[in-house]
């Protein structure tokens, strides 16, 4: 059944080994020191612009410091092998080292704040290394620079360029196949859920500061490792090559080529570079330059090369042919189980809900409610509007903190968790207003909620061997999509569904998480009758499968023909629980409901139901 | 040691320096408060103003004439920016890397600038002539102790302009405009707020409040194209440290900042100016609301 994928690997993996060989001939081939010396320069250069495209393509992280990281992986280099004598392995893998650890520390400060604090962070991380490499001149030399750095030639005059650009070439080789992998993998689609909807990243299980903190600092490390071969390129660095005008450069490279593409950053320096070499006799307005391309690129193609690449050859139709993302019918992967829910046979409740109390400034949204639902029931959660209902799930999942009282998840109290850390205890839930990640498929949505139990580096052996790797995900999303009947939208991003497909697809997400207990804002609000009944059908099925559902809805019959019990909140108190039928009937509810003394619409409830 | 005489000089040429941060920040935290994005070139719209102005001053033009047609200038630059440089860029909203992209295009403006700026007055350092006094050196005993009264002037002009723009933001028509559009832009449509003129003004006035930090700022510092980013980075410094949702706090923060930094100065020549950014960058991972802001859960 995967008999087609020789065909898919090899060309990547072809296109790998023929980019070896191309690094391998060049300095063979070219005579001309100048173009090897072009060729060395691009290669390191990319893999900093790599590491930048995926910070701020796929994490959203805008790093104004990247030049910071450079001078530091430069510098460290630099003194470790000219001053202490070591090696140049040595040194260059602690200079790496050394501006990853800085990246962890600025990192610190992504891990608390986001975006505009991060840029302006960066900025300041960057402008003090850029003073310290000018002023600190015991250590750097400032503007005289250092001397006498030895340079990556293995010893041979004759053939130490050549050697330079193999290690160089390597290196970028190696960076361009993680990027290549990070793309086509759970990371691109982790790092964009993160990105464009932090709450819905982490009630599917994402550890967003972790996250945000591991990208930040290997975009710090992509900068350092470019910055230790620019040291050992020639025998001298000073402190004009480590300016903000480096930074911009690296983002111009980045923004030219077509952030968040994986090629992006090889097209965007090379044509970087070329503008550099052209402009080199106007110095004194390349700043201008550099300001015209960034807007025009900005402002006109904002997808840069690679955008305009295909946007030309969807124009002339080509690649049409290409737009088949290893699709399969449902009945070939039936041997895939719908879900394996992570059914709890405990004893106890399922969700354990405990005296828990929540305020916002001056409202009290939650007060001293106890909830207590019982294992592979629905227990539906009703009241007026402003009764408290979505703040209960938001705190469960954990998006708001309780100011007071427990929440118990399977006998494990979960109240200290952050959200992240509960979705993987098996709570899973979907929103009143849809979360879906908008630059992801319908079917890529589902996949983030599909726990994938192989390790990174399996993973990455498993794509290096196979072009259908994460076929068991993705069949198992499809499969999900096509029981709610939409499979055939799989490859729409969710901006092109109509609303009741949008529903269908964060259900799917959340089912996908197999989880134990499953909470639902409001499923079905905005549906027509038949996909109403469409998200009962899966509630009721999901719930005979032994997962456990709390609910919240405003549809009366909806909730009451599918309910096993029933929890009433008026003003953030619990004023009733019990079945449909006894909540249906309790004064309190009616009186809460529709005000006291109106038989005529209590009548009217009663028939609705 | 530190002596009285020293003390007094540096705590004034300290509160000078804040007031000015107090002013580019005040520029950065309006355009931030009405469209979450900004300037990160609001220091090369002060460094230019500065030229301006001291160009201006050089030709024979009044102080008065030359700060009014230096403001006017850069109002003029500041629509230009949101005209050209922001507003093409909401056509691109849905786009996956556009999230920043403004970044980079404010600073591409701000590299144009600076270039323009070493193009036509070289790359070395000039003085300005002193706005207010007859020589740059000019003091007043202020508790006994000589003070430079361009430094003075400078505070009190700062504060003046600080408490303007404060009652504009709060007591005014349009203020409220400004902040109907940070809250909900849709909604302050629906209530009658011109919400695309309300984010040109907040451009123009930021790069007017840049405008005046320039021409304040020329003849206490030196003049030179690549002054700019010093400034953006300590502008941006200040805001963080007052919390961007809070404009007293940015004053707060300015003065803070341009007092250890006035100290830290004279304590060490060599680093003095990186420390009090390096505390602020610690203070940001332990309070990454500012000193001033409010905590304030960004949860949908």
């Amino acid at each position: 059944m995967f008999a087609e994928s020789e065909h898919r690997i090899w060309p990547r993996n072809l296109g790998y080994l023929a980019a070896a060989l191309a690094i391998l001939l060049l300095p063979l081939l070219v005579a001309n020191d100048f173009y090897v010396h072009i060729a060395q320069t691009l290669f390191y250069t990319t893999i900093a612009v790599i590491g930048l495209n995926v910070l701020l393509g796929l994490s959203g992280q805008m790093s104004l410091g990247q030049a910071g990281f450079y001078a530091i992986g430069a510098y460290g280099s630099a003194l470790l092998s000219s001053q202490l004598g070591l090696p140049l392995a040595l040194s260059m893998a602690a200079g790496a080292g050394l501006a990853c650890s800085a990246g962890l520390l600025v990192g610190l400060v992504a891990l608390r704040t986001r975006g505009l604090y991060l840029a302006m962070a960066t900025l300041a991380f960057g402008f003090i290394v850029e003073i310290a490499a000018q002023r600190w001149t015991d250590l750097t030399g400032g503007t005289m620079g250092v001397f006498g750095i030895p340079t990556l030639d293995f010893g041979s005059r004759s053939m130490g360029k050549a050697y330079f650009l193999w290690v160089a070439g390597a290196l970028y080789l190696g960076a361009q196949i993680v990027s290549d992998y990070v793309f086509a993998s759970r990371y691109r689609r982790n790092l964009l859920a993160l990105k464009e909807n932090e709450s819905s990243a982490q009630t599917a299980g994402i550890n967003v500061p972790v996250w945000r903190t591991v990208v930040f600092a290997a975009s710090a490390l992509a900068a350092g490792v470019a910055g230790t071969l620019f040291t050992h390129q020639s025998a001298y660095i000073n402190s004009d090559a480590f300016t903000l005008n480096l930074t911009l450069t690296l983002l111009i490279a980045t923004v030219i080529g077509g952030l968040g593409y994986s090629y992006g950053p090889i097209i965007g320096t090379l044509i970087t570079l070329l503008i550099a070499e052209l402009i080199a006799s106007l110095y004194d307005v390349s700043f201008m330059i550099y300001g015209v391309i960034l807007l025009a690129v900005l402002l006109l193609f904002p997808q840069g090369a690679i955008g305009l690449l295909q946007k030309i050859a969807r124009l002339l139709h080509i690649g049409a042919s290409q737009r088949s993302p290893g699709r399969r019918e449902p009945s070939s992967i039936a041997c895939i189980p719908a879900r394996g829910g992570r059914v709890v046979r405990g004893d106890g409740p399922a969700l354990l809900i405990d005296d828990l109390t929540k305020s916002y400034i001056g409202v009290t949204a939650l007060k001293n409610v106890s909830v207590r639902i019982e294992r592979g029931t629905v227990h539906a959660l009703i009241g007026p509007n402003g009764a408290g209902k979505s703040t209960l799930i938001n705190v469960v999942s954990g998006l708001y903190a309780a100011d007071a009282g427990r929440i118990v998840l399977d006998g494990k109290d979960i109240t200290a968790l952050p959200s992240h850390a509960r979705a993987r205890l098996g709570l899973a839930r979907t929103f009143q207003n849809l979360q879906l990640v908008p630059s992801l498929s319908a079917l890529e949505n589902v996949m983030i909620g599909i726990r994938q139990r192989r390790g990174a580096a399996a993973d990455f052996t498993a794509w290096m061997t196979s072009a259908h790797f994460d076929q068991i995900e993705r069949s198992r999303a499809l499969l999900l999509l096509d029981q709610f009947g939409i499979s055939h939208v799989s490859d729409a991003r969710p901006e092109d569904l109509p609303y009741g497909h949008r529903k269908l697809v964060e259900l799917a997400r959340a089912i996908a998480e197999e989880p134990a207990v499953m909470l639902l804002d409001e499923p079905i609000a905005g549906l027509n009758d038949e996909e109403a009944r469409q998200i009962a059908d899966v509630i009721r099925r999901i719930r005979d499968e032994g997962t456990t559902i709390l609910l919240v809805e405003h549809n009366m019959e909806f909730v009451m023909s599918l309910s096993d019990r029933v929890t009433v909140l008026d003003y953030g108190e619990s004023i009733a629980e019990g079945t449909p039928a006894e909540v249906r009937s309790d004064s309190r509810v009616i009186t809460a409901y529709l005000g006291v003394g109106l038989d005529a619409q209590r009548s009217e409830l009663t028939a609705a139901t | 040691m530190i002596s009285g005489t020293n003390f007094i000089q540096l705590l004034f040429s300290g509160l000078a320096m804040g007031a000015i941060y107090a002013l580019t920040a005040k520029g950065l935290f309006i355009a931030h408060l009405a469209t979450t994005r900004m300037n990160f070139g609001q220091g090369e719209f002060l460094m230019i103003a500065a030229y301006l102005s001291m160009a201006l001053i050089l030709a024979g033009v009044p102080v008065v004439a030359s700060t009014i047609v230096v403001i006017a200038i850069l109002g003029l630059l500041g629509w230009a920016l949101e005209r050209f440089a922001l507003r093409p860029l909401d056509r691109f909203k849905s786009l996956a890397g556009g999230q920043y992209s403004w970044v980079l295009t404010t600073m591409g403006v701000a590299l144009i600038i600076q270039n323009v700026a070493t193009l036509v007055w070289g790359k070395s350092s000039q003085y300005s002539p002193p706005l207010f006094s007859e020589s740059r050196s000019n003091v007043v005993k202020v508790f006994g102790v000589g003070v430079f009264v361009e430094e003075l002037v400078v505070i009190v002009t700062a504060l003046v302009i600080v408490a303007f723009f404060y009652w504009i933001l709060f007591r005014t028509r349009q203020g409220r405009a400004i902040h109907a559009v940070a809250f909900n832009p849709e909604a302050a449509t629906l209530l009658g707020v011109d919400v695309r003129r309300t984010v040109t003004l907040v451009f123009v006035l930021a790069a007017v409040l840049a405008g005046i930090s320039g021409i304040l700022v020329g003849p206490i510092v030196t003049v030179q194209p690549h002054m700019g980013l010093v400034f953006t980075v300590k502008a941006f410094a200040v805001a963080s440290l007052g919390g961007f949702t809070n404009p007293l706090g940015v004053l707060a923060g300015a003065l803070i900042f341009g007092i250890t930094e006035s100290f830290s100065n004279y304590f060490n020549s060599k680093f003095g100016d990186l420390f009090p950014l390096l505390i602020v960058l610690v203070l940001l991972v332990l309070k990454p609301s500012g000193l001033f802001g409010e905590a304030k859960a960004d949860v949908r």
